[in-house]
């Protein structure tokens, strides 16, 4: 009974680690964040491989089936693994909140340029051809177009 | 370019856009104001083009919170000494920003807060609302010791060093009670005045019947992480060394 549920778990633990494994290889999940599951995947094979050590353990802590204490490891690998996520929500919900608020600022200076210009009647105009080496500057031209309003002052007289 | 900056953040306000900027305009003369949009899915952001406001549009919603501290950057960025937010949906008096201008500099606080209950005018809220309003009062008294009477108030006015820290740290959403404790706790002065209040005209309260539950239990543990403890800033890392404001 006891080998079978440790050919079971090893079975599985070693599909698990071989699925991240390959999502990681697929660029799926990046690496950083799959390492708290290896962690998890390992210590699981060294239990289920040794399982004196969770008899030991079970004993210490007064558990009477070592089969519980397993539960009870399972249970802390998951709020391990969902903390370290709510860290990595945390930290990418600030970033993606300052991407929000500087990119909503930058197409403010956008427009108070592009305003600028316009009141000057100055176009700005793509060059298509450009050397690598020159920075964006060079990539736009900035052209003064005749003023409309002196041609329809010119008619009026 | 004036010195004082008025922030309305603005989510679904196409009833009361008009109405709040031009009495800013009208009754506000010394402060500029720069209308945060929050992605607003009505009129919002047409109307304020073609009115001429000026607008920031936000690229996606992303709460008031993160509207307001957009605002904050903003009053950074160009260089303003004074801002003060004030609530899209037309429940503030534009009548009021000139006085609190005045006291902010005469007295050279930190932050000033406009509260409805020191004098008891104009709209005062709902029986159910006060209750948590007196509970936040009572939090904020036991954390720093200083009364604050209109805690949930909108209507906040800071100088530079809190504009760069606002513009640093700022609460995901209902900031106001929270960020009083955590303003004076690094050690800013707070004074309240008082101001008079309307009730809403049209929309919504963002904090509706559904919400209050979880405005309470979330307003009630961030003043708690607030007031207990470690705090990650200090007073100096704030502090404006260049009066004037950094150039674009």
């Amino acid at each position: 009974m006891m080998f079978r549920l440790q050919l079971i778990i090893a079975v599985a633990t070693l599909i698990a680690f071989l699925y991240v494994g390959s999502k990681v290889k697929k660029r799926v999940i990046e690496l950083k964040y799959a390492l708290v599951w290896f962690f998890v995947a390992i210590l699981f094979l060294v239990i289920d491989i040794f399982p004196g050590t969770l008899e030991y353990l079970s004993d210490l802590m007064g558990i009477e089936l070592p089969i519980n204490m397993l539960m009870l490891f399972g249970f802390g690998f998951i709020l391990l693994i969902l903390y370290t996520f709510t860290i990595v929500i945390t930290n990418q919900d600030r970033r993606i909140k300052r991407l929000i608020q500087e990119t909503a600022l930058l197409n403010y200076r956008l427009e108070e340029i592009e305003g600028a210009l316009k009141k000057e009647n100055i176009k700005v105009k793509k060059i298509k051809t450009r050397t690598a080496d020159e920075g964006p500057e060079h990539k736009v031209k900035l052209v003064k177009e005749k003023k409309e309003v002196s041609e329809t002052l010119e008619e009026e007289e | 370019m004036k010195k004082a900056l008025v922030i309305i953040p603005a989510y679904n306000e196409e009833g009361n856009i008009i109405k709040t900027v031009e009495d800013i305009k009208k009754n506000a003369p010394s402060f500029d104001y720069v209308i945060i949009n929050d992605c607003s899915k009505d009129d919002t952001m047409r109307l304020c083009e073609k009115s001429g406001y000026n607008v920031v549009n936000m690229p996606l919603n992303s709460g008031i919170g993160a509207a307001v501290q957009c605002g904050y950057l903003y009053a950074k960025r160009y260089g303003y000494e004074y801002a003060v937010q004030v609530d899209g949906d037309g429940q503030h008096d534009a009548a009021f920003l000139e006085e609190m201008l005045s006291i902010i500099k005469t007295e050279k606080m930190n932050m000033l807060i406009g509260s409805r209950f020191i004098e008891k005018e104009g709209f005062q809220s709902s029986g159910a609302r006060r209750m948590g309003i007196n509970w936040f009062s009572r939090l904020i008294k036991i954390f720093t010791g200083e009364t604050v009477t209109d805690p949930t108030s909108g209507m906040r006015m800071v100088g530079r060093d809190v504009i760069n820290f606002f513009a640093e740290e700022y609460p995901k959403d209902y900031p106001e009670p929270e960020t009083a404790i955590t303003v004076l706790k690094l050690g800013y002065t707070l004074k309240e005045i008082p101001v008079r209040m309307k009730a809403r005209e049209e929309g919504t309260s963002s904090i509706s019947f559904k919400r209050a539950i979880y405005y309470m239990f979330k307003v009630t543990i961030a003043c708690f992480m607030a007031g207990i403890g470690y705090e990650k800033y200090k007073k100096e890392d704030f502090m404006d060394r260049s009066y004037g404001g950094e150039k674009l």
